[in-house]
């Protein structure tokens, strides 16, 4: 579904992205671990095309998208959230859905027809504002909506366009116990053909929710394999989980 | 986001009356004042669409503008077509060259993309100006206007004349708020917003904007037809950047991004230039001042600035009723 091939990048002598190399199949939930400054959102700067690979290549369906803009890697079914919220601050909730949901059902260009007034935009904001648990504040303008409501926002931005691989970037830094129980039931509640990427620091979380585990350390993947070997693993727990004890 | 709201709807249909009445009541001179009215709130109306709602200023659409009354004198005078298709080609030609400024300044934002599109507009001034077979800076003269005496209207009368000149700023009004309103006009708020997400939902941001400037360059067309109809000859002034400025100014003496806005600041800035040009020489000065104390009180514009007010004392009163 999404490969990545002995993927690089430098900026002048600094390397932050250095031979990575991943398979992430359609449908797994890929959680992307490492210490800050691993690396892990320049790879998804560089997946989604917001940053150029100084070498390797990028297949989605065993397709290169290397020579894709962003736009074109997003209609092919790529969408991303971000770490620091990436919103349209003077619109709704409902409006920042909307926007997304019709730029992924591509009706950004009827200069005749409002796709505010769409049905099936109508649709798709209504399911990603219930899954993403922002129903009741939906017309309320983001400006004034607090910090966990905008991170919700960003994953329901992402979820609007109606992906095929979703990428995450700490959906849920910041946030309280709560929402991060939100966001694991959000999780479980998309379909499983959906492919997701996910960084997470939350370790309890990602453990619950990975089905593979990729851990980078200053650029480089330094570990991949399941919740459990990820456990077990002692590199792992030297160079990110330090001292921390698993629960289970 | 546009919104076309019900005091937008108001205030531009009592102008348009307004202006009607004027033409009524004022014969042959108020004629003359309300058509130079409609070409300027015409082209303010287009760059509102792109400035106001894309964020992309440009000082072009004095060029566009003349490039249209330029097809179309070419087009009737040179070649003999008559007047409604050399106006639909002039109007094509206006957007398509529109559409190409957009697509190569897409890539550029703010300062920059005010000086390349001063730039393609002085280049298109220059080339007209060069030209002999265009007339150079003597221009052309002879242009016809449309015979509509098939519907017992004569447009050499200056109150027809005026009227049409109307149903000039209420056509493209009506065109700019419908395309404002779908989702072309929601998408390129969304990329004035945030372009970054807008590429990440999968919209090619490039060449949405050079759509809209395609769009925009459109109504301008429609000025420039107006222009040329108007005084019947056409001179290389018609491009020069300082047209696409004081349709700037007149865009943000009525308020930027609210498309009355610009409507309510032509008819302000041509009536207080003949009013006050009547009395001094330096009416420069009182516009000058007029603007300075709008961009200092928050940049809002006539218009804005009664918006602002009326949702300022909406809020106000909701609040003391709730209390």
């Amino acid at each position: 579904m999404l490969e990545v091939r002995n993927l690089s990048k430098s900026f002048g002598g600094l390397t932050v992205a250095k031979d990575i190399s991943l398979n992430i199949k359609l449908g797994e939930r890929r959680v992307i671990l490492g210490p800050n400054g691993a690396g892990k959102t320049t790879l998804f700067n560089l997946l989604v095309g917001e940053l150029t690979p100084t070498s390797g290549d990028i297949l989605i369906d065993g397709k290169s998208v290397m020579r894709l803009s962003v736009n074109e890697r997003a209609r092919h079914g790529l969408s991303r959230s971000y770490q620091k919220n990436n919103l349209f601050e003077n619109l709704t909730v409902r409006e920042n859905l909307m926007l997304a949901a019709a730029a992924g059902q591509d009706k950004t260009t009827w200069m005749m027809k409002d796709c505010f007034n769409d049905p099936a935009v109508h649709e798709i904001v209504a399911d990603v504002a219930e899954r993403v648990a922002l129903a009741d504040i939906i017309d309320k303008p983001v400006r004034s909506a607090t910090y966990g409501n905008r991170r919700q926002l960003e994953v329901g931005l992402a979820l609007a366009t109606k992906p095929r691989i979703l990428l995450m970037d700490e959906p849920t830094s910041g946030v309280g116990p709560a929402m991060i129980d939100g966001f694991h039931q959000l999780l479980q509640s998309l379909p499983r053909d959906l492919t997701i990427g996910i960084i997470e620091h939350d370790l309890d979380l990602a453990f619950d929710i990975a089905d593979r585990i990729t851990v980078l350390n200053f650029g480089e993947v330094v570990f991949e394999g399941t919740p459990a070997e990820t456990r077990g693993d002692s590199t792992v727990r030297d160079i990110y989980l330090g001292d921390w004890q698993i629960n289970a | 986001m546009f919104h076309q709201t019900h005091t937008r709807c108001i205030v531009f249909a009592i102008s348009m009356l307004g202006l009607a009445l004027y033409v009524i009541l004022g014969g042959f001179f108020a004629g003359e004042i309300v058509v130079k009215i409609a070409v300027l709130a015409i082209i303010a109306i287009s760059i509102d669409v792109v400035a106001g709602f894309g964020g992309m200023v440009s000082l072009c659409h004095g060029a566009i503008m003349g490039l249209s009354a330029y097809t179309y004198g070419v087009l009737t005078v040179k070649f003999g077509v008559p007047a409604l298709p050399a106006s639909i080609a002039a109007i094509g030609v206006a957007a398509t060259f529109g559409t190409m400024i957009g697509w190569v300044t897409g890539r550029t934002s703010g300062i920059f993309f005010i000086m390349a599109t001063l730039a393609f507009g002085q280049m298109a001034y220059t080339l007209i100006f060069k030209s002999r077979w265009l007339g150079g800076d003597d221009g052309m003269g002879g242009l016809p206007r449309f015979d509509a005496s098939d519907f017992g209207l004569d447009m050499n009368n200056t109150v027809t004349f005026a009227f049409y000149a109307i149903a000039g700023i209420v056509v493209c009004y009506a065109a700019a708020g419908c395309v404002l309103r779908s989702a072309f006009g929601r998408t390129l708020a969304g990329i004035h917003t945030n372009e970054a997400r807008m590429k990440a939902f999968g919209v090619n941001t490039i060449l949405h904007r050079a759509r809209a400037m395609g769009f925009s360059s459109l109504l301008s067309g429609v000025a420039g037809i107006i222009a040329a109809q108007h005084t019947q000859y056409i001179s290389p002034e018609l491009l020069f950047w300082t047209v696409s400025g004081e349709a700037l100014i007149v865009v943000i003496l009525g308020g930027l991004g609210t498309l009355t806005g610009p409507v309510i600041g032509a008819m302000a800035f041509v009536l207080l230039k003949h009013q006050i040009s009547s009395l001094t020489d330096y009416w420069h000065i009182v516009i000058g001042l007029l603007l300075i104390l709008i961009v200092v009180s928050g940049g809002r514009g006539l218009f804005g600035q009664y918006e602002h007010w009326r949702s300022t004392h909406t809020q106000k009163t909701a609040k003391t009723n709730y209390a």
